[in-house]
């Protein structure tokens, strides 16, 4: 077994919501990706997905900040390092895409000269060699003719296009890991599959370790090796994707499948949870899915179940299925 | 054959390209978002209309309430030019179709409780001040809320519970026809599952006549009968739901069938599409 | 009330610095008749030009005026012209502007190019220039005699206005497109019952923390107008015009004349201007962090 490429050790992160009171949006959520691997974090909003990894790259902002546990990057932690270090990190070994195509890119300045300032700033190279790094990176996101449009604008890019050039400054330094925050939902549908696929063949050829973040098991599940499964700031289930899909055992994931609406079910009423995720700053004491189980017993609504593990699947669940 | 309730006839709407002064100087050729459109929609039909951005599918919702006017054609509610009845802004004929909006925090006004909302809406659909405190609790009940919400702040709700005060306050006017613009795709996943089972109950209670916009086939196999397919302003494909999703005629309906993310499936059947980006876009 | 507090928890030390400030004030200017140790248009040649002490606390001037009373019948003018200037101003920028922004299409063009056309009226220099055509006598409407102040307030106002309609016009352009305004024009409510209940309300905050600034410039410029003396007629108290006859004081010595009038303006302004940005932060309570959860 290889040592991981990121431990995330029991992570924290909260912060102050209008008063002084500090609320804990990321309760305590221990995660390792493997060099290579492609990992999906699934959950619904206030699940602490998408804080949980903006805290990985330390780019929390607004009063969140993280409150408990380590990140280890290749045995560095993270979460002390100092920023200058944290600049260095990101972006080269560590990069990131997110939902927004639109306000990710500077609408000022040619998508070449966004890459190749990437590029200049963590790799000893000049400008030029550098431009040759950027024409290779946004060839391999399938943007034909990249030489001639490294002088293009981002609004000269349609909303998937302008995706596919984030996703090739995030790959010009060839990092290690990359973090995609839900790179899909402002997409158009067939639009999504593509990049979806795009992101799945730049793993396989560059090696990547990808952490994909998603509300949409079903997106999820179609390229990654592992899922993660968020619910109000906690992990509850960790298992290898066939697994998580032929045999869910934390109730919500199983839930979370059954209502996700399928071309192949029968037509009439899709499945439902009941009720609506906690909200921040008032999470049950127990399970925080516990209001909304089927399956809750008097313990679960009292005490948050231990994370165990078994035949490489983690669960967080009293009376599991 | 009863007559349609909604019917469009060669509805076309391009909006200016530059702004007021673009249109004034005639610089260059109006965007076409609705192209020589014709639809007829039956009374108590639920029919869903699927496309990606710029395929026309909100400015066709604006126009059939009357937010906006067609460029040319003509748009009939219940077999009256809607053009016409436009002309009494606040005539009777409002009753007839309301909207359901996508984003729900700017559906709501943020400065007015739940109940002002509601009142004020029953206030225009005629209803007797003393019957309206009952009546904004009966709809908050028929859209499954309580009437503790009456009170709260639209901020203090979730958004699938604002997403079912802006159903309420929809049904508040009896409409017979209501129109919901991607009404679920700003929820979560275990929300959006809950207010399309919500839409078909109401229709099917109050035989209510439904245009369902949105981007996601499967809500629309879940909840429609009757399904159109857009594509640049035009309809590329219609008929009924099933037919049309398990068997489509149109290359543009099967490449949006493809893109429905399969899951686990996927993966032990390869799909067979592509990741060409050039794609020509809607 | 506990929400009231809540919101009241995020403003720092320095917007309760401008609130005190403008209390203190307006405080001052309406009790001036009750407080003030002298009368402040009362000449007493025998203590002119007396020093700060413990009977005159800031002093007198060339005619054996109390400095601390004149300042603090000086604020009535101050704040009149102040807040006077921004009620006319905003009542004219806001309609503009929410009339402009809901009505759209070439009305809205037209309204916005006469705002932009009066923005490019150089303030100050009109507001000297028409008084000075006018005079600085009462002007008869009618029954009513209108003394100078009620024109420079007036003038003050119509140049304010612009501003106004300019913020106004920004935010209710928004407020217009949301979907709750669609919602109620679908319902078929009054024009007027969509602009008074939901586009009006939602563009209050920056258009009360824009209030709240210009008042600080509305008290400069009653200051500057009266320091030429086309403002306050003498013998009334006006912080301008007690500069203005402080002007020969700075060289002969009696620095107590220009420098109270001086930072009574400079602390009202500060104080104004603290307020307005702790009012913004008020009204606009989405922190960063409640929309990165969301």
């Amino acid at each position: 077994m290889t040592a991981p490429l990121i431990d995330i050790q029991d992570l924290r992160v909260g912060f102050r919501a209008g008063g002084r009171r500090m609320v804990e949006a990321v309760r305590g959520i221990s995660l390792a990706v493997r060099p290579g691997e492609a990992v999906g974090i699934v959950g619904e909003s206030g699940s602490g997905k998408s804080l949980g990894m903006l805290a990985v790259m330390r780019l929390l902002a607004g009063g969140a900040r993280i409150t408990g546990g380590r990140i280890l990057f290749d045995g560095e932690d993270l979460a002390a390092a100092p920023e200058r270090r944290m600049a260095a990190l990101r972006g080269r070994d560590i990069a990131m895409v997110f939902q927004d195509p639109q306000s990710s890119l500077n609408p000022a300045l040619s998508i070449g000269r966004q890459i190749v300032d990437v590029v200049v700033a963590h790799q000893a190279v000049s400008r030029g060699r550098a431009a040759e790094i950027a024409v290779d990176a946004l060839e391999r996101v399938g943007i034909r003719d990249a030489s001639a449009r490294l002088g293009a604008y981002p609004h000269e890019f349609s909303g998937g296009m302008r995706q596919r050039v984030l996703i090739a400054m995030a790959i010009a330094c060839r990092p290690r890991l990359l973090i995609a925050d839900e790179p899909t939902t402002a997409l158009d549908v067939t639009v999504q599959a593509q990049i979806v696929d795009l992101i799945a063949e730049l793993r396989r050829d560059l090696g990547l370790a990808v952490l994909f973040i998603s509300h949409n098991l079903q997106l999820v599940a179609e390229i990654v090796d592992r899922v993660v499964v968020l619910y109000g700031g906690k992990l509850v289930e960790d298992a290898d994707v066939f697994a998580i899909e032929d045999s869910p055992r934390h109730p919500y994931t199983r839930l979370l499948k059954a209502c996700v609406p399928s071309l192949t079910a029968p037509p009439g009423p899709l499945f439902a949870i009941d009720g609506a995720p906690p909200r921040l700053g008032a999470m049950p004491p127990g399970c925080p899915f516990a209001p909304r189980c089927p399956r809750a017993l008097p313990r679960c609504a009292a005490e948050m179940p231990p994370l165990t593990v078994e035949d490489g699947r983690r669960l967080a669940c009293w009376n599991p299925q | 054959m009863s007559a349609p309730i909604l019917s469009l006839s060669g509805v076309t709407k391009s909006y200016p390209r530059g702004g007021m002064l673009g249109s004034v100087f005639g610089a260059r050729a109006p965007v076409l978002a609705l192209d020589d459109v014709s639809l007829d929609v039956m009374a108590g039909d639920v029919v869903g209309i699927v496309g990606e951005s710029g395929s026309g599918k909100s400015t066709l919702a604006q126009l059939a309430v009357g937010l906006t006017r067609p460029t040319a054609g003509t748009i009939r509610l219940g077999g009256e030019d809607l053009g016409l009845l436009m002309r009494d802004h606040a005539g009777p004929w409002r009753r007839r179709i309301q909207m359901a909006f996508q984003d729900s925090s700017s559906a709501l006004n943020p400065r007015k409780s739940i109940g002002r909302c509601l009142e004020e809406t029953l206030v225009l659909a005629g209803v007797d001040k003393a019957a309206r405190p009952a009546e904004a609790a009966a709809l908050l009940g028929r859209v499954g809320l309580g009437a503790e919400m009456l009170p709260r702040l639209p901020h203090e709700l979730s958004g699938g519970q604002r997403q079912r005060v802006g159903l309420a306050r929809a049904l508040a006017m009896k409409p017979d026809v209501l129109i919901a613009d991607e009404p679920v795709s700003a929820l979560d996943v275990s929300l959006q599952a809950q207010v399309i089972n919500l839409l078909g109950r109401l229709t099917g209670e109050l035989g209510l006549t439904l245009l369902f916009i949105s981007h996601d086939l499967a809500l629309v196999r879940a909840l429609c009968r009757r399904v159109i397919v857009m594509r640049k302003g035009r309809i590329v494909e219609e008929g009924p739901c099933l037919q049309v999703l398990e068997s489509p005629r149109d290359d543009y309906t099967r490449l949006l069938l493809s893109a429905v993310p399969k899951g686990i499936e996927g993966r032990r059947r390869p799909p067979a599409r592509t990741s060409n980006p050039e794609f020509p876009r809607p | 009330m506990t929400k009231l507090r809540q919101a009241l928890a995020i403003v720092d030390w320095s917007g309760w610095l401008g609130a005190a400030i403008v209390v203190a004030m307006v405080g001052a200017a309406v009790l001036a008749p009750w407080i003030a140790p002298f009368d402040p248009v009362a000449v007493n040649i025998e203590d002119r030009l007396t020093a700060p002490d413990a009977v005159h606390w800031l002093g007198t001037d060339q005619a054996g005026r109390d400095v601390f009373s004149r300042i603090l019948f000086g604020a009535r003018a101050s704040l009149a012209v102040g807040i006077g200037a921004v009620l006319i101003g905003g009542l004219i920028g806001v309609s503009a502007g929410i009339f402009a922004a809901y009505k759209g299409g070439l009305a809205e063009l037209a309204v916005m190019r006469v705002v932009d056309a009066v923005a490019s009226i150089p303030l100050l220099v009109w507001a000297i220039a028409i008084v000075g055509v006018l005079g600085v006598g009462p002007v008869q409407v009618g029954p009513l005699s209108l003394p100078n102040e009620v024109k420079i307030v007036v003038l003050v106002g119509c140049l304010f206005s612009p501003v106004f309609a300019r913020v106004t016009h920004a935010v209710a352009r928004r407020v217009v497109s949301a979907d709750f305004v669609k919602a109620r024009w679908l319902q078929g409510a009054g024009h007027w019952a969509i602009v008074t209940g939901d586009v009006l309300p939602n563009c209050l905050s920056p258009i009360i923390v824009q209030a709240t600034l210009l008042v600080a410039i509305g008290i400069v410029v009653e200051a500057s107008v009266s320091f030429v003396g086309l403002g306050v007629q003498p013998p009334a108290a006006s912080w301008g015009t007690m500069l203005s006859d402080a002007r020969n004081a700075i060289y002969s010595g009696e620095w107590w004349l220009p420098v109270f009038p001086g930072l009574a303006i400079s602390i009202t302004v500060v104080g104004f201007n603290l307020l307005g940005d702790a009012v913004r932060d008020l009204f606009d309570p989405r922190s960063e962090a409640r929309t990165l959860v969301a």
